[in-house]
């Protein structure tokens, strides 16, 4: 196992180098100049020129690339150009009320769909096949938006069951209170088409030879569907979980957006209308280190779904 | 004596889309008690519908005619309700499937699978389960069964996992057991290991089996009633004596006579026409091209590694291919035969330089082809052809007929425009006896045996010396497969071709060579004339492999 | 044998023909594909200025409802504005301009104005500044769909290239090419989107970009490659030892031939579903995007835009804006979704 960790581990120093990389050269020559965003619309040309001093940018290109790269493995980012908040400070700050929204979306969509999705795949017939299909297809078509703004309407601001917008500082008024139309919202919109695929997980699994073997030995339909396919389909459900893992943390801005709500997504975006490049830089490599991370764990815990996996 | 199962006017066919398919027509058959009844035929004979229908475990678009009737203890079974059918499935009749692999659950330990089916039926959960399991491993012949039973189904040799199906089959001593060609999928070897396990088993619980195959040498040696079966009709049923001694149908006549016999050297073997009953053969025997002087391809000290990825550094090598010497001369045959992994493939490869050898030379016409680049080696590919092993996927599905044979020729310029090239393919698939017609179509419209000579056809455009029959009849049904060998030895005649014919089947090898090389694991065991090899084998494996041969009823007599 | 005879031969119906005549007896992807052909015409003419070439005028009074609703009485939106009176004092006698007037009046009525009379109700409605809802929705699926299907094609087109090459190849090539692969992947799409977005909007690139939906076609395209570079790689890894293409090998065919005549025609219908797919994916990312003014320029319209509007109208009362939007959109992406599964089903029937 140790080994594996870490070949794995040196196998994910490439891509962190090409992330910084891209990252580096994107905003360096594609992006504006930062002095000139940082000085502001009005300011003389004396101010920009000290500005770059300031910030390094007469300095020879590769020793501004080393900056960058020590700026990240130092964790220090400095601070925003706009808001002059420490960016460390701001992700800290931010994530907790992502994670409150993010993670039991993601709870309730996988778990959600399993169930509809065995539910549809012991029916099993050709019009409840159809009818999925049409009125996932349909219900997909509309844009989250509207859902988030119609949502928002209907159950905030004329049945008035929860507040159409709002945060507070409390962890558990925030998960009672204001996470739930959010939470709700979010996961209606994605059953559709989660069931849908996780019905295909598990159809592609019944029509399997050992399948035919269980029914073989006299197992009952329901034996079958809850213990053999059930089994045997975690391991497309957990690759379906780990891709959705990353969006976890950066959050969904337009819910952010929408309910108010202080988190990293909204942060991110607010970010990029002001041209604060500090901060989407930051959020973009270490997400994207994250992201890696997590593909090694889930990759290691297939070994304990899948026991053909060899982690060599 | 009253029969443990009776199958009555049986019809089932399949619902595709707007039509239907008729799989099995009007099948009537007898299993005994306490014996072996074996259901032969050729794929789409009907043979594994009849028997799935037995305990429904047919698909869903499957149906069943109104007056079909399959009784089993005075019961409908067709028309019992899905509880009492599933109360009697792995308990009083149980099924052994093809491919082992895929029949067992990967995600399950074996003790958990076999301790599961002992749970539903008779109610043994935890300890005693557990050991009743380790009885049934040691039963099957299982080596270290306490280890094995913890261990996943990949983890296992495929014969192996075979065991363990049986041992699932057998735990809750069933009075039928239905064996769908469990043998098919694996080695030779192995399989007379299963078969002699399954005869062993048969007759120490007295259960009845019904043994589904193609392989009506197989059967002969463990059943004692044989139902012959072509294209859902039943053509002869009866004792195996009878089948094998005196067949009575035209059908099961031709079975048994287009087997390459191994005693023998027919010129040409026997063929299922259209209209049975098959044509007389003159048997003549079979003369072969004088051994010229020089050798047409000498092969020196071949050498192909593979490496393998183990642990963080260290890389170990597979050695497919370990010093092997050979000479082919033209207008001869060359037979290759060897188990899986023998490396007898990686031979072919390394001739038509599809991969490259580690180690070695091979000259051909004065050159060592080892040693030529890519360019240069596009010359000689004309002279050096290969015909795969699977038909289905040895052409592109979306190129016709026509495509496929325009494509070599045009590459090596042969033919004067494309006009003069589709002429020549007309006149290569009359040759192959395919007919112009083909040349419109797509390969999906063709059956297996009409692919391969779509194969040797493209072969024939370039006009080779040498072509490399890797396992090329392997996947064939019995009659097809003399079709096309005796297609490829009117070529050899006609052309003057030289073959490197590879084969798992020994009979057949030793039919169409002129010289047999023996492959074990890498290295030539043993090589010489197929009729010396046959009569005096002198390495161990080479006995064993003969002795693996389905030698039919006149073996168990 | 004469050429005559060769045309005698039967000739069967290749993948795309019987793919075809299985997509003519499936009613519901005959009726979606009418459906898509039916915008993408209203598409062109959009592009060509023929229809709601208009859409900016102001052509209703502000939130006119549509025509089926009628005029609102309620005296809540009323463009006319009730004449001011003038005081009822005679100042021309202290007026230095008094004299003039008459002067002027009688000028001033030899120009000709035009009074455009703003309606109270447009076809399906109108926004805060009186636009008609109709113009500006099918203008929106202009720019939606013409950004979906460019960015569609772009995305595409690297995918499959790249996609080949590292299957077909491996090795280094390959490597470098999942290394290109994994860089893209480890950052989150939305957060590659939203960096690309921040450096095309004040980049120098803005300027030669800007004013266009071609700074939003690249950035969609620069990230959505991914997808289909997975599975054309897929597709050729298969491939390439597939006993077809070792055949090919084996007669002579260059590295060429086996890539593009022999293993693409294999895998061009999954490249085609994959293409549809992301139109349908586009859409909807350029609609949010649209929302959050990282999109098309202020000057355009788009289904994005229009929500962003409705969201505000939203809670005074008025409707029309949202649902007119979300209606075009939401028939267009079900046709092609529609259209998409159907023409799944018609490529390889035997997923059904």
């Amino acid at each position: 196992m140790l080994p594996y960790i870490l070949r794995r581990v040196w196998q994910m120093i490439p891509t962190l180098l090409g992330v910084i990389l891209l990252i580096f050269f994107l905003f360096k020559y594609f992006g504006g100049d930062p002095a000139e965003v940082m000085a502001g619309l009005k300011a003389s040309p004396e101010r920009i020129a000290s500005l770059r001093a300031q910030l390094g940018l007469d300095r020879p290109v590769w020793e501004q690339l080393w900056l960058f790269v020590q700026q990240i493995f130092s964790f220090n980012w400095g601070k925003s150009w706009t808001t002059n908040e420490p960016i460390a400070q701001i992700f800290a700050t931010r994530l907790p009320a992502t994670l409150t929204i993010m993670v039991p979306i993601l709870l309730l969509e996988v778990l959600l769909a399993i169930v509809a999705g065995l539910a549809v795949a012991y029916v099993r017939g050709s019009l409840s096949d159809r009818a999925i299909m049409v009125i996932s297809t349909v219900a997909l078509s509309v844009s989250f938006l509207v859902y988030i703004i119609v949502g928002q309407y209907l159950f905030g601001f004329v049945l008035g069951w929860f507040p159409v917008q709002g945060w507070s500082a409390s962890f558990w008024k925030n998960l009672i209170t204001y996470a739930p139309l959010p939470v709700a919202l979010a996961v209606l919109v994605s059953l559709a088409p989660q069931t849908r695929l996780y019905r295909s997980f598990f159809l592609d699994e019944i029509g399997q030879d050992y399948v035919r073997t269980a029914r073989a030995k006299g197992v009952t339909e329901n034996a079958i569907l809850l213990k053999h396919v059930l089994r045997n389909a975690m391991i497309p459900i957990l690759t379906n979980v780990a891709t959705g893992l990353p969006g976890v943390f950066i959050g969904s801005f337009l819910i952010e957006v929408f309910f108010s709500i202080p988190g990293l997504g909204r942060e991110i975006l607010a970010a990029v209308n002001r041209s604060d490049y500090p901060v989407i830089q930051a959020a973009t490599v270490y997400l994207a280190a994250l992201t890696m991370l997590i593909n090694l764990i889930t990759d290691v815990l297939y070994k304990l779904v899948d026991p053909r996996v060899r982690l060599t | 004596m009253h029969p443990l199962i009776s199958v009555q006017d049986l019809r089932v066919s399949f619902r595709m889309g707007q039509r239907s398919v008729e799989a099995v027509r009007g099948v009537s058959f007898d299993i005994p008690t306490n014996s072996t009844l074996a259901l032969v035929g050729e794929s789409g004979s009907g043979k594994t519908v009849s028997a799935m229908s037995i305990v429904r475990l047919l698909p869903d678009n499957a149906l069943t005619g109104a007056a079909s009737k399959i009784l089993y203890n005075g019961q409908d079974l067709l028309r019992a309700a899905p509880e009492s059918l599933r109360a009697l499935r792995g308990k009083d009749i149980s099924v052994v499937f093809q491919d082992p692999m895929s029949s067992l659950n990967p995600v399950f330990t074996v003790g958990e699978q076999i301790a599961e089916v002992l749970a539903i039926h008779l109610g043994l959960r935890a300890h005693p389960a557990w050991e009743r399991a380790l009885e049934l491993l040691d039963e099957v012949g299982i080596d270290k069964p306490r280890e094995r039973l913890r261990a996943y189904a990949h983890e296992l040799s495929g014969g192996q996992q075979q065991r363990v199906m049986i041992a699932m089959a057998i735990a809750c001593e069933p009075k039928l057991l239905i064996a769908d060609e469990p043998t098919t999928a694996l080695d030779v070897t192995v399989q007379r290991q299963i078969m002699e396990l399954l005869a062993r088993l048969q007759q120490r619980s007295k259960m009845g089996m019904l043994f589904i195959s193609h392989d009506l040498a197989l059967v002969g040696e463990i059943a004692s009633q044989v139902v012959v079966l072509r294209e859902g009709t039943v053509r002869e049923a009866g004792p195996v004596a009878g089948i094998f001694h005196a067949p009575q149908d035209a059908y099961t006549r031709a079975l048994l006579a287009c087997r390459p016999p191994l005693d023998a050297r027919p010129r040409r073997l026997p063929v299922i026409g259209d209209t049975i009953p098959p044509k007389e053969i003159a048997a003549p025997r079979r003369v072969s091209a004088a051994i010229g002087a020089v050798p047409l391809v000498e092969a020196r000290g071949l050498r192909k590694d593979y490496p393998l990825r183990a642990g963080l550094f260290r890389r170990s090598m597979l050695q497919a291919v370990k010093g092997v010497d050979f000479e082919m001369h033209k207008g001869r045959t060359l037979g290759v035969v060897g188990e899986s992994g023998s490396g007898k493939t990686t031979l072919a490869m390394l001739l038509t330089r599809l991969t490259d050898p580690s180690a070695g030379s091979i000259r051909f016409d004065g050159r060592d082809l080892t040693l030529l680049d890519a360019a240069q080696m596009r010359a000689y590919r004309s002279r050096i052809q290969i015909i795969f092993q699977n038909p289905y996927a040895s052409l592109n599905p979306r190129f016709t007929v026509g495509q496929i044979l325009n494509e070599p020729m045009a590459i090596h310029r042969i033919g004067s425009d494309a006009d003069d090239r589709a002429r020549r393919s007309i006149a290569l698939l009359d040759k192959v006896g395919l007919g112009s017609d083909a040349f419109g179509k797509y390969p999906h419209e063709f059956s297996g045996g009409q692919r391969q000579r779509i194969a040797i056809a493209r072969c024939l455009t370039m006009r080779p010396e040498i072509i490399v029959c890797d396992e090329s009849v392997s996947a064939l049904d019995v009659s097809v497969q003399a079709t096309v060998l005796n297609l490829l030895l009117d070529l050899q005649e006609e052309f003057g071709l030289s073959y490197l014919f590879i084969s798992h089947d020994l009979a057949v090898v030793k039919y169409m060579a002129d010289e047999i090389l023996v492959m074990h694991q890498g290295e030539v065991v043993e090589r010489g004339n197929p009729g010396a090899i046959y009569a005096n084998p002198q390495h161990a494996y080479t006995r064993q492999l003969l002795d693996a041969i389905p030698r039919g009823l006149s073996a168990s007599a | 044998m004469t050429r005559t005879n060769l045309q005698a031969l039967p000739r069967s119906a290749g993948v795309w023909e019987q793919a075809w005549s299985r997509l003519r007896q499936d009613r519901v992807g005959m009726a979606s594909l009418a459906v898509t052909l039916c915008f993408i015409v209203l598409v062109l003419l959009a592009q060509l200025g023929l229809v709601a070439s208009g859409w900016q005028m102001e052509v209703g009074t502000p939130f006119a409802p549509p025509h089926f609703i009628g005029k609102i009485t309620d005296g809540s939106q009323s463009a006319v504005v009730a004449g001011i009176d003038g005081p009822n004092v005679d100042i021309s006698d202290v007026d230095p301009l008094a004299p003039r007037y008459a002067e002027w009046s009688e000028r001033a009525a030899r120009f000709k104005t035009i009074v455009s009379a703003k309606s109270d109700t447009l076809p399906f409605g109108g926004d805060q500044l009186g636009r008609d809802v109709l113009s500006k929705v099918v203008k929106g699926a202009q720019v939606s769909i013409t950004v979906g299907l460019a960015a569609a094609l772009m995305a595409t087109l690297i995918g499959t290239v790249l996609g080949a090459v590292a299957g077909y190849f491996g090795g280094r090539v390959g490597d470098l090419l999942e290394w290109i692969y994994n860089v893209f992947t480890a950052i989150p799409y939305i957060l590659l989107v939203f960096a690309l977005a921040a450096v095309l909007k004040s980049g120098p690139l803005a300027k030669t970009l800007g004013g266009g939906v071609w700074s939003l076609v690249i950035i969609l395209g620069l990230v959505g490659w991914t997808g289909i570079y997975r599975l054309v790689r897929a597709e050729y890894m298969k491939h390439r030892s597939r006993e077809y293409v070792r055949a090919a090998e084996a007669i002579g065919a260059t590295h060429a031939a086996r890539m593009f005549s022999h293993i693409l025609p294999n895998v061009s219908h999954v490249v085609l579903v994959q293409l549809s797919l992301h139109v349908v994916g586009f859409i909807k990312a350029e609609v949010i995007l649209s929302f959050l003014g990282l999109g098309v320029p202020i000057d355009m319209v788009s289904w994005g835009t229009m929500l962003s509007e409705a969201q505000n109208e939203l809670v005074l009362g008025k409707w029309w804006q949202i649902v007119a939007a979300t209606a075009f959109m939401a028939t267009f992406v079900t046709a092609f979704s529609l259209l998409t599964d159907a023409l799944r089903d018609a490529l390889d029937p035997k997923l059904r």
